[in-house]
């Protein structure tokens, strides 16, 4: 303890712990340490701070899932993220890191967690479905991607084809990508009915493409992160759809095929690094 | 020894003129535009965690204007240790951008490994200033460059301080070398809400030694007032201003919108009313203290840090 009063840590954690936890600091203790205002005492000083600190990153949670908070509603959208925060506190410096652990904060919480997959609520699934779309095309936004440098073109061979580095996929129990996407359009679309979707997110430009994927697309692609070969994608659908390779080849292959598309959408740089141009790989 | 690094920029920065906060929804009207603006000061944490495009811009920016890197999670007060994954992005960034300098606040972020994404006060005590000096010291020689430490606005003062905030900045700069950088908004908000004279504020600062000045709009709430960002800049404030230009010497002004922000125009019409205020004699009787009214806003907006992602995506088909 020093001379001037209690130490800065301890008196920090007591201000920290009534940020994030309002209401529970008795206002003698507050008029202990906070000291009046011109026009307020201790405690309604205290409460400037308090009542900021909720709204302020409540206003970056729901930037963070526009169309969570649209499918939600501002007022349900902001009791979950406010929970949220309480369960959480924001831990990074960055606001970037505000939201990355709300997905599985919905999924660890939801009241029928317990509960056969079949007797559980469908909007909560599809709650939670959008939530992680969202956080992926957030962390998208400014992960490191391959602007400036050369995307593969229609030249390179199979065995130097890699996945750029600004590229994800996901799997999703509802359209939540359609979905998304109409909130984006400025319309109020219904909550989906269940059915299975693929996703792929790709950035180029600076602007990040969501591409609707079949579920051979999904597990091509799903092979290709994980083992960087073409063959090896191509065995990986062959066998888990059982269908003949050379029928995957040959889709692969095809004229406008999904090889000539996904190369224009910029999903491929060479094999090495991103320094070989086009032509050279 | 943090003394090393005194009189790199502090005891004559230059003069920067006239500048605008780099935010995200002017980053199309500047690179097209490239307007005639004195130079640009972007928030750290908005660029140094960047392989996107906010990266791509400041760099851009960076070889046609004048930057000063400002941050918002330094928490130079705090009692967490400091985060040296931090410093070493903000020197990064440093190194690519070439600052003019670095600055960020006097306070203290969060603790615990908690982060309030706010700008909290700290108690102005001995064993404080101690504290901040020693940080401030440890972060120079990272940095290997001064640091501009920043005034706070701030809503309440703790009843254990005992050190006037200019006394406390004076001493932290007499100390460890660093700059200043004085928010003529913040002076006003701060001494309004303390009920103290903020031309009297400015007269025991420091002033040499500041090497920038903030300028920024505020909300009054009758019994207290709000720096939001979020408008023009306040009669008041402007009459302190011209105060504080004089005693600065002219040190490089910019001024901060965060919230409900108007066009790149807009902005720049704004900060530009600063060279009305450059000449005529300082009449402390302008600057008042009026009784206001008007509903809280939130302090020290951040919401402005998080980019409009949903604006840069696009569905197609596969």
């Amino acid at each position: 303890m020093s001379a001037d009063g209690q130490p800065l840590e301890a008196l920090q954690g007591w201000m920290m712990n009534a940020l994030v936890f309002p209401g529970m600091t008795p206002r003698d203790e507050v008029e202990q340490v906070v000291a009046h205002s011109a026009r307020l005492n201790g405690d309604e000083c205290l409460a400037i701070y308090q009542r900021s600190y909720y709204l302020r990153i409540l206003k970056c949670m729901r930037e963070q899932f526009p169309a969570l908070c649209h499918a939600l509603g501002e007022e349900l959208f902001t009791d979950f993220a406010r929970e949220y925060l309480r369960a959480h506190p924001p831990e990074s410096y960055t606001l970037y890191d505000l939201g990355r652990r709300f997905p599985g904060y919905l999924a660890e919480t939801r009241p029928d967690r317990d509960a056969a997959a079949a007797h559980r609520e469908s909007w909560i699934d599809f709650m939670i479905d959008l939530a992680t779309f969202e956080r992926q095309v957030f962390v998208m936004f400014d992960a490191p991607g391959h602007e400036g440098k050369p995307f593969a073109g229609a030249g390179v061979a199979d065995n130097q084809l890699r996945l750029q580095p600004c590229f994800a996929l996901g799997a999703y129990q509802f359209p939540v990508a359609w979905y998304y996407h109409e909130v984006r359009k400025g319309n109020d679309p219904q909550f989906p009915p269940h059915e299975t979707s693929f996703v792929a997110l790709v950035r180029k430009d600076y602007l990040t493409r969501t591409l609707l994927l079949s579920q051979s697309h999904y597990i091509f692609l799903t092979a290709l992160a994980e083992s960087g070969s073409v063959e090896h994608a191509i065995s990986a659908v062959a066998r888990q759809l059982a269908v003949p390779p050379d029928d995957v080849r040959q889709s692969w292959w095809a004229q406008d095929g999904i090889r000539q598309r996904w190369i224009k959408a910029g999903f491929f740089i060479c094999a090495g690094s991103g320094q070989a141009s086009v032509s050279g790989c | 020894m943090a003394d090393a690094h005194r009189g790199i920029e502090t005891t004559d920065p230059p003069k920067l003129g006239l500048g605008l906060g780099l935010r995200n929804v002017h980053f199309d009207h500047i690179l097209s535009e490239w307007p005639k603006v004195d130079w640009f000061e972007a928030i750290s944490e908005n660029f140094m965690d960047s392989g996107g495009r906010p990266r791509h811009v400041i760099r851009q920016v960076a070889e046609r204007y004048p930057v000063v890197l400002h941050g918002v999670s330094l928490s130079i007060g705090s009692s967490d240790p400091l985060n040296f994954s931090y410093l070493g992005k903000l020197k990064v960034l440093a190194e690519e951008v070439k600052p003019v300098w670095i600055s960020d606040h006097l306070c203290w972020t969060g603790v615990l490994g908690m982060n309030s994404h706010d700008l909290l006060p700290l108690p102005l005590t001995e064993e404080t200033l101690k504290h901040v000096i020693e940080r401030v010291r440890v972060v120079q020689d990272f940095l290997e460059r001064p640091l501009i430490v920043e005034n706070p606005s701030s809503y309440l003062t703790f009843a254990q301080s005992t050190i006037t905030e200019p006394d406390f900045l004076r001493r932290l700069s007499d100390e460890t070398g660093c700059g200043l950088l004085l928010d003529v908004n913040n002076v006003y908000v701060s001494c309004f809400n303390a009920g103290t004279d903020p031309a009297a504020y400015i007269e025991a600062f420091a002033c040499e030694r500041v090497a920038q000045m903030h300028l920024a709009g505020h909300q009054h709430c009758g019994t207290h007032i709000i720096d939001t960002h979020d408008q023009p800049v306040r009669a008041d404030v402007w009459e302190l201003y011209r105060l504080a230009w004089r005693q600065t010497n002219g040190a490089a002004t910019l001024l901060e919108w965060d919230g409900n922000i108007p066009s790149f125009a807009e902005c720049h019409a704004e900060v530009l009313k600063a060279k009305r205020y450059m000449h005529g004699r300082f009449d402390p009787g302008r600057v008042t203290m009026p009784a206001g009214e008007g509903p809280e806003a939130v302090s020290n907006p951040v919401d402005f840090l998080v980019p409009a992602v949903m604006g840069s995506t696009v569905l197609e088909e596969a």
